[in-house]
């Protein structure tokens, strides 16, 4: 089998370049305004025209979805896991720190994501995925005092703990309350905090 | 005499015109919910709002300059049945009677206006008055959160208070209602459940009696 040519390569470094650089510009015209932008508003942004949008992808749902993919997968690499086997203090400012992070970066595009899910069946699984995300991080970040619960009250403050942690309720704290980031991290901790069952002594001793 | 006094004299008289243009308004603002909440989150028109009304597209307009007027209008009127049909009870119960009563008036309340909600938040794009609804929503939501956990709250200092205030509120919005019952499946009995054990856990210990005093750490004395 013949490898591709340095010139086969070039050309399909600089179009996967393209691309990225579209689905960067629809990502900055969200955080700009909370609706679904038109392939030709994300071609100016991007600097090409809207007929190179639509050679890399089939339609503006394709480019959509492949957005939100490229978003989550950003969204993972900023968010990584640190300090699980830190003592509980260590953990929760870890977790909610990240997780603060997260909510401050990508709330607006969130939000059109899930104004939008009704519309698509594909992005109703990928916020459906997102959420799932969420509550496995709580999970690996509290594991030691979610071990100590019963199957079904474990479920119960998982559930509870991923509401507490939403996007919305991060911008109420910010937007509507006026809280600063430290504010509102230091209030995510406490709560966590007063809602997660003893540490097993094993754990921190 | 003056006019007006001369009204004063008249025998009352209920004007007909009048009240059957209330009942057409009122009837065209129920056709708007209906459909919002069939359709939620979109926005019915003014076609299909008419036909389930029984009007003419006329008649919605004469009665409502535009959409947005019907929606704001709507808006109100959902928000006094929300209001009417969740009325404050066992306010001076024990502790484990006022987070059940609390936790099921809210859940039956989210579980009817869900979709109308979801439809508010989806619309409320640059609308000043419907943003101003939403806050006033979670005021009122503060407001009974406030007044059914009063002992609790009663031995916070303020910054304390407001934090528990603002976790509470976050914790018992309507799409945490929503998740617990569409993405995790949850019965009405399991979902009330869950919100019981969480909001038992962020307050603080009930007081023996209401007045305590309070440390600047929010710590009782």
């Amino acid at each position: 089998m013949a490898l591709p040519s340095p010139s086969q390569d070039g050309r399909r470094l600089r179009s996967e370049r393209t691309k990225q650089s579209i689905m960067d510009a629809y990502i900055e015209l969200l955080r700009e305004k909370p609706d679904v932008p038109t392939a030709a508003q994300i071609a100016a942004r991007a600097g090409i025209s809207t007929r190179s949008v639509f050679e890399r992808f089939v339609d503006l749902k394709g480019l959509s979805l492949s957005t939100l993919d490229y978003a989550f997968a950003m969204g993972e690499a900023q968010a990584v896991v640190r300090d699980v086997d830190g003592d509980r203090p260590t953990r929760l400012r870890s977790h909610v720190e990240t997780r603060a992070h997260t909510c401050e970066r990508w709330l607006p595009v969130w939000r059109v994501v899930v104004a939008n899910q009704g519309k698509m069946e594909e992005l109703r699984d990928r916020v459906r995925f997102i959420r799932q995300a969420i509550v496995k991080r709580v999970e690996l970040m509290y594991r030691p005092e979610l071990g100590v619960l019963s199957a079904e009250e474990r479920r119960d403050l998982l559930i509870a703990l991923e509401a507490l942690i939403d996007f919305e309720s991060w911008a109420r704290m910010r937007d509507g309350h006026g809280l600063s980031f430290e504010e509102a991290c230091s209030v995510w901790m406490r709560m966590i905090d007063r809602m997660l069952p003893p540490t097993p002594p094993s754990r921190d001793e | 005499m003056s006019r007006a006094d001369a009204s004063l004299d008249r025998p009352y008289r209920v004007d007909g015109r009048r009240l059957r243009s209330e009942r057409t308004k009122q009837l065209i603002i129920e056709a708007y919910l209906a459909l919002a909440q069939e359709n939620s989150p979109q926005v019915p028109t003014a076609a299909e709002i008419a036909h389930r009304a029984g009007y003419s597209v006329r008649s919605v307009f004469e009665r409502f300059p535009d959409i947005h007027s019907l929606q704001v209008a709507a808006t109100d009127y959902a928000l006094v049945q929300v209001a009417a049909l969740a009325p404050a009870r066992d306010g001076d119960g024990d502790r484990e009677t006022r987070i059940r009563t609390q936790v099921e008036t809210r859940g039956q309340s989210c579980e009817r206006w869900l979709r109308l909600w979801r439809s508010l938040i989806v619309n409320q794009g640059d609308s000043a008055e419907l943003r101003q609804r939403v806050v006033l929503s979670r005021e009122r939501v503060v407001a009974r959160l406030e007044f059914m956990y009063a002992p609790e709250l009663s031995t916070l200092a303020d910054t304390e208070r407001r934090h528990v205030l603002i976790v509470l509120e976050a914790l018992t919005d309507v799409e945490s209602w929503a998740r617990m019952r569409e993405f995790f499946g949850l019965s009405f009995e399991e979902a009330c459940v869950a919100w019981r054990q969480a909001i038992d856990r962020l307050l603080p210990p009930t007081p023996s009696t209401p007045a305590v005093a309070v440390h600047a750490t929010g710590q009782p004395a």
